[in-house]
């Protein structure tokens, strides 16, 4: 495939440098260039997947059988808090913020990220703001523990280390405006002259949509933790009763940002499996105009769905009926999306290397957690569901074999072209069967034992959820090991493996991003290129 | 056009876009935080 005509210069840029490059921690610390930044974010939120998950087997190994065991239970509040806060905010955000970093501004055709001395920042932060966070662990009045929604009046009881959570949770939302802002600029103001809209990738377009989300959402969520601070420590009274004020006004402003939060979490996924998919089934995107419009319908959804999470708090009739609605429109778009990458595999030459496992391992097991969540949006049935493990193995559902198994395809895609090397394809695919087995153990159980009437963020429970408590557990600890393969296949493809990767890696890429060399040269596209049919063909309407 | 210069004037409308949003990302907070303090007068 020649997709960039007269641009030689667009390859290999190295010369830019002349010699002066930072190199060791310097490198890393002053780093302006979109792929080391993206580097670092990847790196940090894999160490981030791990600190949360070392706190999730130890709420599994309490679950493991009824009665307390091993940890006190405000201890296991503390860790089912820190394990969703380090999971949303410090996993999950910033690898796909580490995913548009490197791609970006290479499937556009632009030479870096808009702002990128921002870009530098918005990393930076983020080691502070998780050190912060985890410090409150050692503190005399310990972290928090009134689970992430921090609802008050339960969260205000919290000590002096509340004020701790709020200022990470503050520079968590800073560090995610200014990645917003900078992608948001990058992707309206930096694409190459011939890259319209409706020509870029789809990963591109989700991230673009997210970023609007995150704009509008991350500063409601600071003001309401502000509100918190002051309640907390300035005896202001805006979510206490005694003082006049209304909890739950909190929880309203807290899901207007939280609603939105899930699609921040799950657009960037749909935009990998739209990559992915079409390149393993050798065919273009079907429908990429609806896939746009879909993900914007979504995006606008999300902002009129949120008091679904709040149906037994006590709200008119007609509301509960009007949320009910709204948040069961949101299936329609969502199944454009399923059908189109149904649609963009039938009669496809399909092959099925390890991206491609794990985006159809995805498309299956995404549509279970969407499945459930549209039993949950039922006002009348949620009375039931809510607060139990019925919720939690909704939103893992989604979360983990969704957003985590897309961020996995995604690594597993674009690997070649960071590293310059193939990674292995046995201990992926073992990588992927294992993890598909395990997540299912893991996670399918708690349906039951929602249905049942387990109770979620308690560390004791009735001796009748033993059994699928032990099963849940077990999955749990062996899909935490199963995680370790990939940090094996990262270490071995980034070290050197034999197999060398091409410039276009998979036979049926299409994008910018396969026409520079594999690894990607630090700087690339310093000449905008010229697009030809082939680089921006998603199966939208003009390439016919 | 040099494409450089190209380049220099992306970059300032990428800058534009930059503060623009800044704007309304303060203007969200404020308006959230100051609709609690009205509220609450």
């Amino acid at each position: 495939m020649s997709s960039i005509a007269g641009n030689p210069d667009t390859h290999s840029h190295d010369h830019h440098d002349h010699g002066h490059a930072p190199t060791g921690l310097a490198r890393w610390l002053f780093t302006t260039n979109h792929k080391d930044i993206g580097t670092l974010y990847l790196i940090f939120s894999l160490i981030m997947f791990f600190i949360g998950g070392a706190m999730a087997m130890v709420i599994r190994a309490e679950l493991f059988m009824p009665g307390l065991q091993l940890v006190e239970p405000d201890f296991f509040n503390q860790m089912t808090t820190m394990h969703a806060l380090i999971m949303v905010f410090g996993a999950v955000m910033p690898a796909w913020v580490g995913f548009a970093n490197w791609m970006i501004p290479m499937m556009v055709g632009a030479p870096d990220m808009a702002l990128p001395r921002m870009n530098n920042w918005s990393f930076w932060i983020l080691p502070f703001a998780f050190t912060m966070l985890l410090s409150t662990l050692f503190m005399d009045s310990g972290g928090p523990a009134a689970g992430w929604t921090l609802y008050p009046p339960l969260s205000l009881q919290t000590g002096d280390s509340f004020a701790f959570v709020v200022f990470a949770v503050h520079m968590m939302g800073i560090s995610s405006i200014m990645g917003s802002i900078n992608i948001i600029a990058t992707i309206m103001n930096m694409r190459a002259p011939d890259m319209t809209l409706m020509r870029m990738p789809l990963f591109v377009w989700t991230w673009l949509i997210t970023a609007y989300l995150l704009i509008a959402v991350m500063p409601v969520l600071a003001g309401a933790v502000t509100m918190l601070l002051t309640d907390h420590f300035f005896a202001t009274s805006f979510f206490n009763a005694a003082g006049g004020g209304d909890p739950v006004m909190f929880q309203h402003i807290f899901w207007f940002f939280g609603h939105p939060e899930v699609y921040i979490m799950i657009l960037p996924a749909f935009g990998v499996v739209s990559q992915i998919i079409p390149t393993f089934s050798r065919k273009p995107l079907f429908g990429y105009n609806a896939m746009v419009y879909a993900t914007a319908s979504i995006a606008f959804l999300s902002f009129i769905v949120w008091a679904h999470h709040m149906f037994t708090v006590g709200m008119p009739l007609q509301g509960e009926l009007f949320f009910m609605y709204a948040t069961m429109l949101i299936a329609v778009p969502t199944g454009v999306k399923v059908f189109n990458w149904v649609s963009t595999m039938w009669k496809g030459a399909m092959t099925f290397e390890t991206p491609m496992l794990f985006a159809i391992g995805f498309v299956v097991l995404f549509t279970i957690g969407g499945l459930s969540g549209l039993m949950l949006a039922i006002a009348a049935a949620d009375l039931q569901y809510h607060d139990t493990y019925f919720v939690v193995a909704h939103f893992h559902y989604v979360l983990v074999p969704g957003a985590v198994f897309a961020l996995m395809a995604g690594a597993y895609y674009w690997l070649p072209k960071w590293t310059g090397n193939m990674y292995s394809e046995k201990w992926g695919k073992i990588h992927f069967w294992l993890s598909t087995i395990f997540v299912n153990v893991l996670f399918f159980p708690q349906h039951y034992l929602g249905l049942a009437g387990m109770p979620r963020r308690i560390p004791d429970y009735s001796p009748q959820f033993a059994d699928f408590n032990m099963w849940s557990s077990i999955g749990g600890f062996a899909f935490g090991v199963t995680q370790l393969i990939f940090v094996g296949v990262i270490i071995h493809c980034v070290r050197g493996s034999k197999a060398k990767a091409t410039d276009q890696v998979w036979e049926g890429a299409r994008g910018l991003e396969w026409t520079v060399p594999s690894p990607a040269p630090h700087h690339t596209f310093d000449t905008p290129p010229v697009l030809d049919h082939a680089t921006w063909e998603h199966g939208n309407r003009e390439s016919h | 056009m040099p494409q450089d210069a190209n380049i220099q004037q992306r970059r300032a409308a990428a800058r534009k876009t930059a503060w623009l949003l800044a704007v309304v990302v303060v203007a969200i907070f404020t308006t959230f935080v100051l609709s609690g303090v009205l509220g609450k007068a």
